[in-house]
């Protein structure tokens, strides 16, 4: 039995986690492969903090990832990459916008945002990929993209065909969408990225 | 949200509240009630897009089983789809409905929530299985979520009974494979007279509730036997019953383990469980929540190789399971420490935000309830000094001032759905014992805190037709209440002035604050707002709204506070603006 991959995608609420992660299950599924995915929204829009997850190999059992058992963090935010990084397998690789927003509300005692976000990151994540996401995705021809791009980068970490990928993109995204949305993914699969340590 | 599943591939991704829809569909249900609550609520959004069924929203959970079951006594397959907490308003019809039993097969979904992602409490529901005596499935992914439902329209005719389909958030919001089947017609003959079924006077009742226990005991029968419950034999020094996802956890740290998978979990199979019992060394009951099966299990006199005393609190998970197993796992690395938290907030222009400030400003109690309007109990508004359940405001802003007089300060806030949910028998009861409560009904025009469903005061029905809008000043009126304004709470002054009213006034007083939601009004043409530095005193009361848009830049060891608005973030509501007290917030320049 082929090992089970583990993907989670964190972010902020807004910002297409669950559009991200329902793509790359859809790409999994494309594949004849077993598939279960995860999320929790409800209260988690509003600007608040979310996260999915997604698995796929010949046989998936459990919808969440047992901890340290991460192959790849996509973080659409560079705080709630941090937020989720003891999650990854100490091989894992965090995929990372650079990408800063600070959360909406600041309760009294919280901290800052911490200004060595990405430091730690590097510091506790082992390979970390970053990516100028939305500068990419305007290349592409919309600002918006930005999670596309990132899937292109993610798509060179993952065993799965260039063909799924589209196919997933076409299935999940809006018709007058898809074209951007390619392009996006494209410039995000050819960048050359070597994971830093 | 919607979501299209009546028609496409083979095996599709869906989630266990579209599994469920789409197996209710599949069976030939013709009618599906629901009020929103998470995690249900995608399960009538699914079914209001298939063709066939008439999927609507119901003002209260309470109200869905009772047209529910009207269907399925006019022969119609039906099914009616709740929040864990939903089951509370509807378990006077559920009772009773386990008496006169159905004539289409009648399905209740429940949707537990186990770690409260967002709920106001995690009680177990499968406790409502056995109170009812109606039998109880519990899928443990996405294709079980569907088979099950299509079972459970079976199981409901066959024995005559209301069926519980109890699932918990990991299965409604999970995505997983399902395979499709097509749709099965099941027109409904139509209502039938059999007074001894469907009244439920003392002398029919207590035929039928005869009729309900030796229903119990086929349904016993038919547990030892059904498919729904399964021996996985494995390794046999280990051995486990468990059922929900509970199940994949188990499979997932212990795949080898011997299991005995329970998919009908009221009522259990004594004989099947202790034949399972006995070909085990180790038993073990893995269960989210109360311990239901555990408590029952051990009555039969089976041993279990574990203490009672398993925590009860919170939602498993893999790693929990491993534990309670003693399966050793790998070390891992804990939450990286002292991260900033991002909790959920409400949205720049919100009017929930301008109304709750202007109660702030008037240094009023505020007896809360259930919306995004809760949100206020966060810093920096903490405007918020009660929260129990849907329609709750009301009946304890009136307690407080029946034990107290008008000592207390107090107003009760809800908002639109709420109070059509549950809201006006307690608004009556203000009228009719004379308190002079203040009332204020927050008029989003949606159901906000759920994914923006309609609700009767919308005008739109589940299924986007146009309908009758309910005319909430109209209701308050009709109740009694002869002091019922509109304000706009943008309209910081004119709102204050309202509420302060309603507090001096010695009779009921509804102030209906009405607003769009915000999200919903995007096209609204909006002029984000500026801070004018130079009139800037650095008081700080515009951070004192709590809006996101708005952000304290005060540069280390500056005497004067600093504030700057996000444009892109600002909605241009101008609630910042109104409390500023030296007029340093203005519109931003059409040059700039
Ligand atoms: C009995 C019950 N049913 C459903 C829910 C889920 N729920 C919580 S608040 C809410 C509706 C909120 O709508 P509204 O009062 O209009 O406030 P808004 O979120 O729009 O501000 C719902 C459906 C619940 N908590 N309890």
């Amino acid at each position: 039995m082929s090992r089970v991959t583990n993907i989670a995608v964190a972010g902020v609420g807004g910002q297409g986690v669950i559009l991200a992660s329902d793509i790359i299950a859809q790409a999994a599924a494309g594949c004849a492969h077993d598939v279960k995915k995860n999320e929790v929204h409800g209260m988690a829009q509003r600007g608040g903090a979310v996260v999915s997850e997604i698995r796929f190999g010949s046989l998936v059992h459990s919808p969440m990832v047992p901890d340290g058992e991460v192959d790849v963090l996509l973080a659409l935010e560079l705080l709630e990459g941090l937020r989720h990084v003891h999650r990854l397998r100490a091989d894992g690789l965090v995929v990372a916008n650079e990408l800063r927003v600070a959360p909406a509300v600041r309760p009294p005692g919280a901290q800052a945002y911490p200004r060595d976000v990405l430091a730690r990151l590097r510091r506790t994540g082992g390979a970390v990929v970053t990516v100028p996401a939305a500068k990419l995705a305007r290349r592409a021809g919309n600002a918006r993209a930005a999670n596309t791009v990132l899937l292109g980068v993610l798509s060179r970490h993952l065993d799965l065909p260039l063909e799924a990928w589209q196919q997933a993109l076409r299935a999940c995204l809006r018709p007058d969408l898809v074209e951007v949305n390619l392009r996006a993914f494209e410039l995000g699969r050819r960048r050359r990225t070597a994971p830093k340590k | 949200m919607t979501v299209t599943i009546a028609e496409g591939a083979e095996r599709v991704l869906l989630s266990g509240d579209e599994a469920i829809a789409r197996g209710a569909f599949e069976s030939g249900v013709t009618v599906a009630t629901a009020y929103p609550g998470t995690p249900s609520t995608e399960i009538l959004e699914a079914l209001a897009a298939c063709p066939g069924v008439r999927a609507q929203w119901a003002p209260n959970e309470k109200v869905a089983l009772e047209v529910a079951l009207g269907a399925s006594l006019a022969g119609a397959r039906a099914m009616a789809s709740m929040k864990h907490v939903g089951l509370n308003v509807a378990s006077d019809p559920l009772m009773t409905a386990s008496y006169t039993g159905v004539r289409g097969g009648l399905v209740v979904v429940s949707a537990d929530d186990p770690g409260m992602f967002s709920s106001q409490n995690e009680q177990d529901n499968r406790h409502y299985a056995r109170l009812a005596k109606i039998p109880m499935l519990e899928p443990s992914d996405g294709q079980e979520a569907k088979d099950y439902a299509v079972a459970a329209f079976d199981l409901s005719e066959r024995f005559d009974t209301p069926v519980l389909l109890r699932i918990t958030t990991r299965i409604a919001h999970s995505k997983s494979l399902v395979e499709l089947s097509e749709r099965a017609d099941h027109p409904p003959e139509g209502f039938v007279r059999d007074p001894a079924k469907t009244v439920m006077v003392p002398a029919h009742a207590r035929r039928r509730h005869e009729l309900v226990e030796t229903r119990a005991l086929a349904l016993r029968d038919y547990a030892e036997t059904c498919s729904f419950n399964r021996i996985e034999k494995g390794d046999r020094r280990v051995g486990v019953v468990v059922s929900g996802v509970a199940y994949q956890y188990v499979k997932e740290v212990r795949p080898r383990a011997s299991i005995l998978k329970l998919g009908l979990t009221h009522p259990l199979s004594p004989e099947l469980i202790r034949r399972f019992a006995r070909s085990v060394d180790r038993l073990y009951v893995v269960e989210e929540l109360d311990p239901y099966l555990e408590e029952q299990i051990r009555a039969m006199g089976v041993k279990l190789s574990h203490p009672p005393s398993t925590p009860r609190t919170g939602e498993l998970s893999p790693d929990a399971v491993a534990r309670f197993l003693g399966v050793r796992r790998r070390r891992v690395r804990g939450p990286v420490q002292g991260l900033p938290p991002r909790p959920p907030a409400l949205c720049p222009g919100c009017g929930h935000r301008a109304l709750l400030t202007a109660v702030k400003r008037l240094k009023a109690f505020v007896s809360g309830d259930i919306g995004c309007y809760t949100l206020g109990v966060q810093p920096p508004l903490q405007t918020m000094d009660t929260c129990v359940c849907m329609g709750a405001s009301i009946g304890v802003a009136h307690g407080v001032e029946k034990a107290t007089g008008r000592s207390n300060n107090m107003v009760a806030v809800i908002g639109d759905s709420t109070f059509i949910h549950s809201g006006i028998t307690p608004l009556i009861d203000v009228v009719y014992n004379q308190s002079p409560t203040t009332i204020i009904i927050l008029d989003n025009e949606t159901v906000a805190m759920t994914g923006h469903q309609e609700h009767p005061g919308t005008g739109r029905t589940a299924r986007g037709e146009e309908t009758h809008p309910l005319s909430l000043e109209e209701i308050c009126r009709a109740a009694g209440v002869r002091h019922v304004s509109v304000v706009d709470p943008y309209d910081l002054k004119t709102t204050q002035d309202a509420i302060r009213s309603g507090l001096e006034r010695d009779e009921p007083t509804v102030v209906i604050a009405r607003r769009r939601c915000v999200i919903l009004d995007r096209e609204r043409p909006r002029r984000p707002l500026r801070v004018d530095a130079e009139r800037c005193i650095g008081c700080g009361l515009c951070l004192g709204v709590g809006c996101p848009a708005i952000s304290d830049v005060t540069p280390a060891g500056a005497k004067k506070k600093r504030v700057e608005i996000a444009a892109e973030l600002c909605a241009g509501c101008s609630l910042c603006a109104q409390v500023c007290p030296a007029d340093a917030i203005t519109e931003v320049a059409d040059s700039e």
